[in-house]
């Protein structure tokens, strides 16, 4: 490992010294600024923005507050709490299918409003088919994502009530909270149901929510609830550490609730166009390994093949598949990623000009 | 493993190195930034994780409760597995399909090495029997009733704190076996409206050796009605290597009925796309070779190694209620409930104590 990071340090620019975390807010603010010009007109006919439930730190069980839990008391009182949260919760965490993707959700509205993820939702006005966690399956549409920071909202057309989980507020939180991971990993699985994950969050930036709970990729959209039973992430990637992994922050839902409600017919959707790379790869110890190139798509253009090993993409490093596919969800369609390619022992530089998704209204 | 290795997020400074606009507001930022950097990392410490240390340390009193009930089994002196006690004179349940040839021995909660036999395996359950040639081992008690999602699932080694811990995420449900084929291909086109006629028969699987034919069309699987191409894959996955199935098929105006034997896939016959999160990890993690095809297991979120599959599950009270079978994800785990060991026990019990049968299970290396 040391070695790796060595070599590394030797072929990649320096790091830039500003977080992830501050880049993004500086990034969206350029970007939504732009957008929210664009889409102010006919505001009043979209569903209002949710708002979270009161919820007071004095409430929760003493266990919960402390550095660790010490005796078996303490751990007794979480069970209880996490026993009975997760039975109250579980009724609003969906699954969902877009076309040929799957996804996880939550109901937030009786009427059916239902956050997700931005690469789960992807499109507005795509036919969704959720199924509730007894099995029971309703018909929706998608109605926006913003790619810039993976929210997604989607809406159940079937009538209601639903069941919904409350808003919560992560001004709130604080580092080490215990919080529960909901969701339908994998897709909907009857004989199983949706899966519960217990953890703590471990980092809390304005822009960055991460936990320990153990997520996986098919989990992407499904909630995370704090111990009061109120959403405070929606999840959205996750690392290489499988105890490190990413929840878009509900404040992102609140904040941007208007790029991602569905903006009148005749209006153009307030959401970019998704771009479009054309692979499948795999996390590698050295980089992410490309296991399938389109036909036809940027990626062949460009000269990309499967068994391709990407270490780079615009001189930083690249270790995960996820991190390729974020990088690709955070470029417009039209430009140019560069990526360093090594294909046996020879090391590739490529453009890649990104194409809109190719993929088409159902 | 520091946090920052594992950034997914850094991609996103990509956006901004492409907007000129933004390239000054990042030069006078940066200096702030890299100044609170090395500050604080606002980070929970590894050792509050949910399976950090410290947290592990509030466990200590169930797991030195279950040493004497856990043993760690070593195939010529690497660790393969736990096993779990389950009688006084050193019977101990461990997961089969680890245990490799080689010289069988086992370290205990007292640091000894002493050395164990295999006695028979449950391969449906993937379960073996082992005698530890110890004295002093205490068996495990079994946990009453059933378990519930957000309960603790405690996973004891022969250390002071447990191994890791976890919550139960899923109720045990069946786990299906790997995927076997009867070796034929639909079109790729095919819809749901549309009926499964067969576009290509694979050589040398049971398909071709039944005798069926490109355009055939499949109408039920062990008389259970199928009208698409995913009806005839979800009912198929229902059943083994080596099983035969009834098909009913349509070729023209006639019906017959074909029995076709299901094979293991071939490299390149198989879908691991069928398992997204074990495609997406595969590259990064080790999971137990045999993590499917299972009665009923318990599905809980511990990230276990696969070597330290075969012990106990526990919850608070010290008692079992279950054994460990499978690291069967990137970050899932499955325990065969207390009611389905206790079951599988009192088989290989019965059988391992008749000379006849005890000789045909004694291979523990099959699947």
């Amino acid at each position: 490992m040391a070695a790796s990071l060595a070599q590394a340090a030797a072929t990649t620019p320096p790091a830039s010294p500003l977080s992830p975390a501050q880049t993004n807010r500086l990034a969206r603010s350029f970007r939504s600024g732009q957008r929210e010009q664009s889409s102010s007109a006919g505001a009043g006919a979209l569903p209002a923005a949710p708002r979270p439930t009161p919820s007071y730190r004095s409430d929760l069980r003493p266990a919960f507050t402390k550095n660790v839990p010490t005796t078996l008391v303490d751990l007794r009182s979480m069970e209880q709490h996490v026993k009975a949260l997760a039975a109250r919760v579980s009724p609003a965490v969906v699954a969902v299918q877009v076309g040929s993707g799957s996804g996880s959700g939550v109901i937030i509205s009786a009427d059916g409003l239902v956050l997700t993820a931005g690469h789960v939702c992807g499109e507005p006005d795509r036919d969704v088919r959720f199924t509730l966690p007894d099995g029971k399956t309703a018909r929706g549409r998608t109605m926006g994502a913003n790619h810039d920071n993976d929210t997604g909202l989607m809406k159940i057309t079937d009538h209601g009530p639903w069941p919904h989980a409350e808003m919560g507020d992560l001004r709130q939180a604080l580092i080490g909270d215990w919080v529960l991971a909901l969701g339908h990993p994998g897709g909907f699985d009857l004989r199983r149901s949706l899966v519960v994950r217990l953890g703590r969050i471990i980092r809390l930036d304005p822009d960055a929510l991460q936990t320990d709970c153990t997520i996986s990729p098919g989990d992407s959209g499904g909630p995370l609830f704090d111990m009061h039973g109120r959403v405070i992430g929606i999840h959205s990637a996750i690392s290489t550490s499988a105890a490190e992994n990413y929840h878009v922050a509900v404040t992102e839902f609140y904040e941007g609730w208007k790029l991602l409600v569905k903006v009148p017919a005749g209006t153009k959707p307030a959401v970019k166009p998704l771009a479009f790379v054309g692979v499948l790869g795999e996390d590698d110890p050295d980089g992410c390994r490309l296991t399938t190139v389109d036909e036809g798509s940027p990626a062949a253009k460009a000269g990309l093949k499967a068994g391709d090993l990407v270490v780079q993409v615009d001189g930083r490093e690249v270790k995960l598949y996820a991190s390729l596919l974020r990088w690709v969800a955070e470029t417009e369609p039209g430009e140019t990623l560069r990526l360093s390619v090594k294909r046996g022992d020879e090391l590739l530089s490529l453009d890649v000009k990104l194409e809109a998704s190719p993929q088409k209204r159902p | 493993m520091s946090l920052r290795a594992g950034i997914v997020t850094q991609p996103r400074l990509a956006s901004c190195y492409r907007m000129p606009a933004l390239l000054l507001a990042l030069g006078l930022l940066a200096s702030l930034a890299f100044a609170a950097d090395s500050i604080v990392a606002p980070t929970l410490p590894r050792e509050r994780f949910r399976s950090g240390e410290a947290t592990l340390r509030a466990f200590a009193p169930v797991s030195e409760a279950a040493h004497d009930s856990i043993v760690k089994l070593n195939v010529d002196g690497a660790t393969v597995a736990l096993g779990t006690v389950v009688d006084a004179n050193g019977l101990a349940l461990t997961k089969a399909s680890e245990l490799k040839k080689g010289k069988l021995t086992c370290w205990l909660a007292t640091e000894k090495e002493v050395s164990a036999e295999m006695l028979g395996v449950d391969e449906d359950e993937d379960l073996a029997l082992v005698r530890v040639h110890a004295r002093g081992l205490k068996p495990v008690q079994w946990a009453e009733g059933e378990v519930a999602i957000g309960q603790w699932a405690i996973t004891p080694g022969i250390a002071d704190t447990p191994q890791a811990v976890g919550i139960i995420s899923a109720l045990p449900h069946r786990i299906r076996p790997p995927r076997a084929l009867i070796g034929v291909q639909f079109s790729f086109s095919a819809t749901n409206s549309t009926k499964p006629s067969i576009e290509r028969i694979l050589p040398g699987l049971g398909a071709e050796k039944a005798g069926l034919k490109p355009g055939d069309i499949i109408m039920a699987v062990n008389s259970q009605a199928v009208t698409n191409r995913e009806q005839v894959v979800d009912a198929l996955r229902e059943f083994r290597e080596g099983q035969t199935v009834k098909l009913r098929v349509l070729r023209k105006e006639t019906q017959f009925t074909a029995e076709v034997r299901m094979m293991a896939p071939m490299a390149g016959q198989s879908d691991d796309a069928a398992n997204p999160s074990r495609r997406f990890s595969r590259a990064r993690v080790e999971f137990s070779e045999r993590a499917e095809g299972f009665e009923q297991a318990i599905e809980h979120d511990t990230v276990l190694q696969p070597w330290l599959c075969g012990g106990p599950l526990m919850n608070l009270d010290g008692k079992a209620i279950g054994i460990n079978i499978a690291r069967a994800t990137r970050v899932s785990t499955y325990a065969l409930p207390s009611r389905l060991v206790k079951r599988v026990l009192a088989n290989l019990r019965s059988s391992s104590k008749s000379p006849a049968t005890a000789g045909k299970s004694a291979s523990p290396n099959r699947r």
